[in-house]
């Protein structure tokens, strides 16, 4: 049976998604600041507080613990909350409700808690440091948490929906500058997309594995240069070790590219369960190509030299390819 | 020729990011590359893919781009020099963020690693490659804002073999010895995963046909725009001709038998109109019916006999060279239809104005400096003909005819033959039949 699809961007892909998860199931319900009257800081949840009324599209006050707080009850209780923080980098003030009580509830006491939770992540507009992080790394340090990072908007609503439905706490980050500069063609209703990588391009010269808004900072920068694969990971957690295993050995050259800063990223790690089982694999060191250990900067120009760019990915596959 | 960057003076600043520049096997059986032309000067910036430098083998020349963006450090090796692939021949230093400023520490730590690297060149083998730099200042300076340079190893011998590599050999049974001698198209020489992939394959396909050899006619290669001289005098069509020299002599077993000619009846026919050209010509190539094995050449282990004869006659083009135009079917002509072609073709030949056709199908050469009084030569066998001959000058000298003494224009024709296809009986007996037919003086001039 074919779906039919649609024109969709990123963000009007997430807020498919959860529209129609909220219409296909009515323990889904939406907590965030700012999501119901005023349709949310960036518009994912515009006229749902219409649609859905305020019992099921929260308007919460600034207060990230007790949204997540209330999330985890919730989700105890039974219902499938999406909390939102409003940028990502909010997190930090839930964090003991989403690392020590989320994550552990299930190993401590044998309760399930089917929620997620929406961060907007990501720079390349002038955010600035509270406002431009890719906390990932946070998240993926506590165990008993999914984490998913969305590229494409049919990913986007796919992972969203699945993540919905997973009886674990899945964080899905969001990448803001994405919402409206990706767009394709998305199947419409509801369908999953499982958490696991996607291969952007083949190629055998050498692999890129990359996540989030680096997928299409890696395929612009490969663009006139033959032979290089493109991974999107699409889930950090679970990671799909598959499918970097048998890139690695196919292409023997690697390159991991995220945006988010350097030190003890998931660009670390995929180096390290490459070193422990790729050794022989590889004809030259794993490369990491990421910001460095800074804040995001606020001004332009600093902001550019910090997040990697694609003429930057470009020299650097030149430079692995030369090894 | 082996480039040692490790000796430049600034081994102590951070070498993060200097770009190696290295002369590029330019085809699968090309190993070395000559510099026609640096397009940019130490100092000059040049951006990624902008065109770098000329190059030049014997079958293509080939403009290079910068690997990288940014200044040119050094130029390590001059234009008209000849380098093997995979030498280090210029430096860049690659822009987007200067190398973070060292601290007091770690700048005693560089000083004393330079000291360190600055031995290097003494002991490294004569044609390694260094991996060069200094590992990257210590934590305690602010990170760059560019891309992360990653500490690089420092390489005291040939680069190192990487896992993948190791595996494969080992899993091929292939031994460290063979290892260590494949040519490399990594960074440094570096046998990467691709050069031993395809060393294996290669191994597995029946062997290879021998790449034909390239033509090696003493005219080639023909040049309308004259090749710029190389820094020691000697233009790239010397080169080339000497190249090819060499080559026949590898080549062919060369053995030269003298011939003298009493060439009496010769003078009585040219007269004012002719030089001696034509009457040899016309006897070799009388000879050359009579005696067709010399007119001929090696394909493979067989000879092959020509049927037509395309004489070939070297032209001095003067300091740049010669060049040996052909005229083809010459036994067509006669000896005044040869002196008027010869003179055409030398013409011809001296403004650079020869036909394609009129270069390089010769089977039989003929060359002629008698002129500035040299006696006898041994001259090289133009491949792929299995003889030449040279006419010198012609002497008058006492010479005995019927027991009395008589004064005859003596010559020697010195043919140089290739005893593969024939041996000396042969060579004299043709030389014999040249003599006899410029002696007889019938020619139908």
């Amino acid at each position: 049976m074919t779906r039919s699809s649609t024109e969709m961007t990123y963000l009007e892909a997430i807020s498919d998604g959860l529209r129609e998860s909220m219409r296909a199931d009515e323990r889904v319900f939406c907590m965030g600041e700012d999501i119901g009257v005023f349709g949310g800081a960036f518009k994912v949840t515009d006229g749902f507080y219409e649609e859905f009324g305020e019992d099921r599209v929260w308007d919460a006050p600034l207060a990230e613990n007790a949204i997540i707080g209330m999330g985890v009850g919730a989700a105890v209780a039974g219902m499938r909350p999406v909390c939102e923080m409003q940028f990502a980098d909010f997190v930090a003030c839930g964090f003991d409700q989403l690392v020590n009580v989320a994550a552990k509830m299930y190993y401590r006491q044998g309760l399930a808690v089917p929620m997620t939770l929406r961060l907007p992540s990501g720079g390349g507009f002038s955010g600035g440091p509270f406002h431009s992080q890719n906390p990932e790394a946070w998240m993926l340090q506590s165990p008993g948490l999914k984490v998913v990072a969305p590229a494409t908007a049919s990913c986007a609503k796919g992972l969203l929906i699945a993540a919905i439905r997973d009886p674990n706490p899945v964080v899905f980050l969001e990448h803001k500058h994405l919402y409206r500069r990706v767009k394709e063609q998305v199947p419409t209703g509801l369908y999953e997309t499982p958490f696991s990588a996607r291969t952007v391009q083949a190629g055998e010269r050498m692999t890129i594995i990359t996540y989030g808004a680096m997928v299409h900072a890696a395929t612009e920068a490969a663009q006139s240069i033959d032979g290089v694969e493109i991974i999107d990971l699409r889930s950090l957690c679970p990671l799909d070790t598959a499918a970097i295993f048998a890139s690695v050995e196919k292409c023997s050259r690697v390159m991991v590219l995220h945006e988010a800063t350097r030190s003890c990223g998931i660009g670390a790690e995929v180096a390290a369960i490459i070193a422990e089982s790729c050794f022989e694999s590889l004809d030259a060191p794993v490369m990491r190509i990421t910001a460095p250990d800074t804040p995001i900067p606020f001004s332009p120009p600093l902001e550019r030299a910090t997040l990697p760019q694609p003429d930057q990915i470009k020299e650097a596959i030149h430079e692995l390819l030369a090894y | 020729m082996n480039s040692s960057p490790t000796n430049s003076s600034n081994a102590g600043d951070d070498d993060n990011n200097l770009v190696e520049v290295t002369m590029p096997p330019l085809g699968t059986s090309i190993t070395e590359g000559t510099i026609l032309e640096w397009r940019k000067a130490v100092g000059e910036r040049v951006e990624m893919d902008e065109m770098l430098l000329e190059v030049s083998t014997d079958k293509i020349d080939s403009e290079i781009p910068s690997p990288t963006t940014g200044v040119v450090e050094e130029i390590l090796v001059a234009a008209g020099a000849t380098v093997d692939a995979h030498t280090v021949i210029a430096t860049i230093r690659k822009e987007g963020g200067a190398a973070p400023a060292p601290t007091e520490e770690s700048r005693a730590a560089l000083d004393e690693e330079a000291a360190v690297v600055g031995e290097l060149p003494d002991e490294m083998p004569s044609n390694s490659e260094p991996i060069d730099t200094v590992v990257s200042p210590s934590a305690a300076t602010p990170p760059s804002a560019e891309v992360d340079a990653e500490p690089r190893r420092r390489s005291r011998d040939r680069p190192p073999i990487s896992p993948v590599v190791r595996r494969i050999a080992k899993e091929h049974k292939i031994p460290s010895g063979v290892l260590a001698g494949l040519a490399g198209s990594g960074r440094g020489g570096r046998v990467n995963k691709q050069d031993l992939l395809s060393y294996i394959e290669a191994q597995k396909s029946p062997p290879m046909p021998t790449r034909p050899r390239p033509v090696l006619h003493t005219e080639s290669p023909y040049r309308e725009d004259g090749a710029p001289a190389a820094p020691d005098g000697l233009s790239l069509m010397r080169r080339k001709i000497g190249e090819h020299m060499v080559e026949s002599l590898h080549t062919a077993a060369h053995c030269t038998t003298v011939m003298e000619v009493d060439m009496s009846e010769v003078e009585v026919a040219r007269g004012d109109r002719y030089t001696y050209l034509p009457f040899v010509a016309a006897a070799v190539m009388h000879a050359l019916i009579k005696y067709p094995a010399l007119n001929a050449r090696f394909d493979g282990d067989t000879l092959v006999l020509h049927e037509e004869i395309n004489l070939g006659i070297a032209v001095s083009l003067g300091s740049d060279g010669l060049i040996v135009p052909v005229l083809e079917n010459a036994h067509e002509y006669s000896v005044a239809g040869l002196h008027a072609r010869f003179r055409d073709l030398a013409h011809r030949a001296r403004n650079r104005k020869l036909e394609p056709h009129e270069v390089g199908s010769g089977t039989f050469t003929i060359t002629n400096p008698g002129r500035y009084g040299a006696l006898i030569a041994t001259p090289i066998i133009n491949q792929p003909q299995v003889a030449i001959l040279d006419i010198e000058a012609v002497v008058k000298r006492p010479v005995v005819i019927d027991d009395a003494i008589a004064i005859r224009p003596m010559c020697y024709l010195c043919m140089s033959w290739d005893h593969r296809a024939l041996d000396g009986a042969l060579a004299a007996q043709f030389l014999a039949a040249v003599k006899a037919f410029l002696e007889r003086g019938q020619f139908g001039a």
